[in-house]
């Protein structure tokens, strides 16, 4: 761990216990301003109950009595729309937040805060959130995932065309072959700067990464592709983020189909509908617990923060909890990641994004920059 | 492109700071049947819920027709226009169903109610599917078939585009299930939705496009069309497979031999023929009723003693009767509903049929304490300390099913015993119907839909309206005209087994 990832864990745990005071003060708030609203609703209530009283002994004035019916209503109706409910949500939406939950959307939401200088501390969070650094801290450590190591990019290519044309000298054409596809797959992981790629680049660097695979397995792993012909053409031009593909192939192929006896079927899966792309990588792998399934989502829904990275002892599901991050990141919490999986049936991850194609259409474009 | 109807993104859900959902995901696209298979029911009311209604959530998303309608950050005020149909009926009671498809629609203006418009409105939808039904006819008056009819038609009348259908097979016979699943593919071709909760993997196979598996309140997950094959659902079942695949085995060595100790004659005026049969010590057969009205007549006849049918039983020999025979059990239609004392504490609970064989139960506590200390190492001892409201399904069918053994009857006739169980507790009355039989004690179930009592039936009597009874021996079992839950292992069994 840098120091700069140090940096931020430390600043993340400061904001999680200042958030926790926020927290109970706004409980502390909404309880007495509750009574007070109690207090002034009776008080209302004995006033109108008394004007009745004096309507009905013929010394009151009806006017008044209704003045009085309307006002409660509309005071009662103000404090509770206006006043109650939103600070009873601020509460709600920060102790989702000390539970591990997404801050991202608070904004949004235009919620109360106290007092300007907490509402500045949340605005800090948010932007710390939504910040480009905090988007390559998730994306170098999704290059971390594919190449393990720190390698200079233009001696590893260098290296690898020398290996191929010595192969293809030698008549070793599977040896050239595997040598290329190694080269393609480390440009698109390393070389290829932009942060968002189409459909159809990144399920080319999906083959490319099957074909390496396929050398080690042989016949024994097979991919395969689900899509509707007539949808092809929009979806291949949709938008996503570089490298959520390849990730989740890989560990479908680590954890699911190696493990199994016979072949090992993976596929892809896409389906477009008007507002969103959904994709799905399946295996008929060795699957897992209903525990491990458990943990994996909980996973998936709550370690948004730099923080829940390389955590001593942690393992497993970090590829999966990288690429949601980004996908977060970028579009926003509604969109994400989700794992179905029965022991011994296989498991699939299914991607929900939005149906972009141009990268303008991005809600948080910001985090790109 | 494809339309999706509905969506449930990473739901996560609390009733009374109870988490009832967890990141329950789910789709469903326009003019799908997608089946829903619960493991274990927890969630699955909290699942309706939602789709009813929108209480607020504490994350996730839900969608219906692509648009948001409820998330943690805001729903949307009112309930969703989602059709539900469960075992407990929706409509009116008191007003006819043109009524209640026309009438009692949102958005309904008319100040004067002409029954004639209304029945000339329904008309055309009834044709539509095949369905004869009076549309001036009172819904208390309809069948359960007739019922769910109705309700799925008054959803389709109010334009609802998701309806869902819960445990259908344990309210209605095989034909009228048949009927149904024609209607539903009618309307899933018009792009109507739907969500079909069954229990039993063929019912899925027959109808779904997809199916779910629920379990825990999250969806483990979701079978595509091309896994939508019997190996591949089978072998989620495959502990439940396992335990009747080895009771079968066990079985088949071990002839029954036992006397016949009970024989019922009976007149039901909607049967052809009166309804008879005989049933050995140790025996299960199952009464199938394809018709509603025989059904009820029968339950009337187990469970009224001023019936109008006439009914004579035979036990061990000697004249009979049901009703305060404690020669005799009658394990009711959702036992842990309609059979539990609430006032009563657990151990009165499970001695309430003692006082035959033990005359001074109720006088002394001595016994009840024996009896405590005996079935505590079984039934576990803080079952005994809890009010029996608030024990476990499980042990409430453990309490049930015990109480019968300690009454030690000749034989029990159960209705519907496996009604409204998920697969966890399915498995358990499993268990606990064969440690029955395991005591000689002849069983008699009497059913609706075969649902898991085939696993467990020597033979099977099939009794429709107007039609002779049809009996079938458990070698027979592979004859059997539909695709029934367990009828795989009697045609892979080799068929020379058999207890009679």
């Amino acid at each position: 761990m840098d120091d700069a990832e140090k940096r931020k864990m430390e600043e993340d745990k400061t904001l999680k216990k200042r958030v926790q005071q926020i927290i109970q003060k706004l409980h502390y708030i909404s309880n007495r301003v509750l009574l007070l609203f109690i207090c002034m609703i009776l008080f209302m209530v004995f006033q109108m109950i008394y004007q009745l009283g004096l309507l009905l002994s013929g010394r009151g004035e009806v006017f008044l009595l209704l003045i009085l019916i309307a006002g409660t209503i509309l005071f009662a109706g103000v404090f509770w729309t206006k006043i109650f409910l939103p600070y009873q949500q601020s509460e709600r939406m920060l102790k989702r937040f000390l539970d591990g939950y997404s801050m991202s959307d608070y904004g949004e939401l235009g919620l109360p805060i106290l007092t300007p200088n907490t509402a500045d501390e949340i605005q800090k969070f948010d932007e710390l959130f939504r910040s480009p650094q905090m988007f390559d801290l998730n994306k170098r450590q999704a290059q971390y995932l594919a190449l393990q190591n720190q390698i200079n990019p233009h001696f590893l290519y260098n290296t690898l065309e020398s290996i191929r044309g010595e192969a293809l000298i030698a008549g070793l054409d599977s040896v050239a072959d595997m040598t290329e596809a190694l080269a393609t797959f480390f440009r698109y992981t390393i070389s290829k700067v932009e942060n968002l790629v189409s459909v159809e680049e990144e399920l080319e660097n999906c083959k490319t990464y099957f074909r390496i695979q396929q050398y080690r397995f042989g016949s024994r792993l097979q991919l395969h592709f689900d899509y509707r012909e007539e949808e092809w053409e929009e979806i291949k031009r949709c938008r996503i983020p570089k490298l959520t593909l390849q990730p989740i192939l890989e560990n479908s192929i680590i954890h699911g189909t190696e493990l199994k006896i016979g072949t090992g079927n993976l596929r892809i899966q896409f389906e477009r509908t008007e507002e969103r792309l959904i994709i799905r990588i399946s295996d008929d792998g060795v699957g897992m617990d209903e525990s491990t399934l458990w943990e994996l989502n909980k996973k998936l829904r709550k370690d948004n923060t730099a923080a829940s990275y390389q955590q001593p002892g942690e393992k497993g599901g970090i590829a999966l909890v990288n690429v949601n991050n980004r996908i977060h990141l970028i579009f926003g919490d509604e969109y994400g990641m989700h794992v179905f999986s029965i022991q011994g049936e296989g498991t699939d991850v299914e991607i929900v994004l939005p149906g972009v194609t141009s990268d303008r259409e991005i809600k948080n474009r910001g985090v790109l920059q | 492109m494809r339309k999706e109807v509905f969506r449930m993104e990473r739901v996560t859900y609390r009733e009374n700071d109870i988490l009832m959902l967890e990141d329950f995901s789910l789709n469903i696209w326009e003019g799908e049947i997608m089946g829903l298979i619960p493991v274990n029911s927890y969630g699955l009311n909290s699942f309706i819920d939602l789709l009813a209604g929108n209480p607020p959530l504490e994350d996730g998303y839900i969608y219906y027709r692509e648009e948001i309608t409820n998330s943690w950050k805001s729903a949307k005020r009112g309930n969703n226009r989602i059709t539900i149909i469960r075992d407990r009926t929706s409509l009116v009671e008191g007003m006819t169903v043109a009524d209640n498809i026309f009438v009692l629609r949102p958005g309904f203006r008319k100040s004067i109610i002409q029954p004639a418009v209304l029945e000339s409105q329904l008309e055309p939808f009834l044709k539509e599917i095949g369905i004869r039904l009076s549309a001036r006819a009172y819904v208390d008056k309809l069948t359960s078939f007739e019922r769910i009819v109705v309700e799925l038609l008054k959803g389709i009348v109010a334009g609802h585009k998701l309806i869902l259908l819960s445990e259908m097979s344990t309210l209605i016979s095989g034909d009228e299930l048949r009927k149904l699943y024609g209607i539903i593919r009618h309307y899933a071709a018009q792009g109507y939705s739907f969500i079909y909760i069954g229990s039993h993997f063929e019912d899925i196979l027959q109808l779904c496009d997809r199916a779910a598996l629920m379990s825990n309140g999250h969806i483990e997950k979701v079978l595509q069309p091309r896994e939508m094959e019997t190996e591949n659902l089978r072998s989620l079942f495959r502990e439940y497979d396992k335990m009747v695949r080895g009771y079968l085995e066990h079985k088949k060595e071990k002839k029954n031999t036992g006397k016949y100790i009970c024989q019922v004659y009976s007149e039901i005026e909607e049967m052809a023929e009166p309804l008879q049969f005989r049933v050995r010590q140790g025996e299960c057969l199952v009464i199938q009723s394809l018709d509603n009205h025989i059904y009820r007549a029968m339950l009337q006849l187990l469970l009224d003693e001023d019936t109008d049918y006439y009914w004579s039983m035979l036990l061990d020999g000697k004249d009979a009767k049901i009703q305060g025979n404690r020669k005799i059990a009658v394990i009711q239609e959702q036992c842990t509903k309609t059979m539990i004392f609430p006032e009563m504490n657990y151990i009165d609970n499970l001695c309430f049929n003692l006082d035959k064989r033990i005359r001074n139960v109720w006088i002394t506590s001595r016994i009840r304490r024996s009896v405590r200390q005996e079935y505590g190492t079984i039934l576990g001892k803080e079952v005994f300390a809890a009010p029996v409201e608030e024990l476990t399904e499980k042990q409430k069918y453990q309490m049930i099913y015990t109480r019968i053994l300690l009454q030690k009857p000749e034989v029990v006739f159960c209705i519907q015993p496996f009604k409204g169980a998920d697969l966890s507790h399915r498995m358990y009355i499993w268990e606990l119907l064969e440690q029955l039989l395991e005591k000689g004690i002849a069983v008699v179930i009497l059913a609706v839909n075969l649902a898991d009592t085939l696993s467990l039936a020597d033979r099977l009597i099939c009794i429709d309206k107007d039609k002779p009874q049809k009996e079938y021996d458990q070698r027979e079992f592979t004859s059997i005209p539909i695709l029934a839950p367990w009828l795989h292992l009697y045609r892979e069994l080799p068929r020379d087994g058999g207890r009679n």
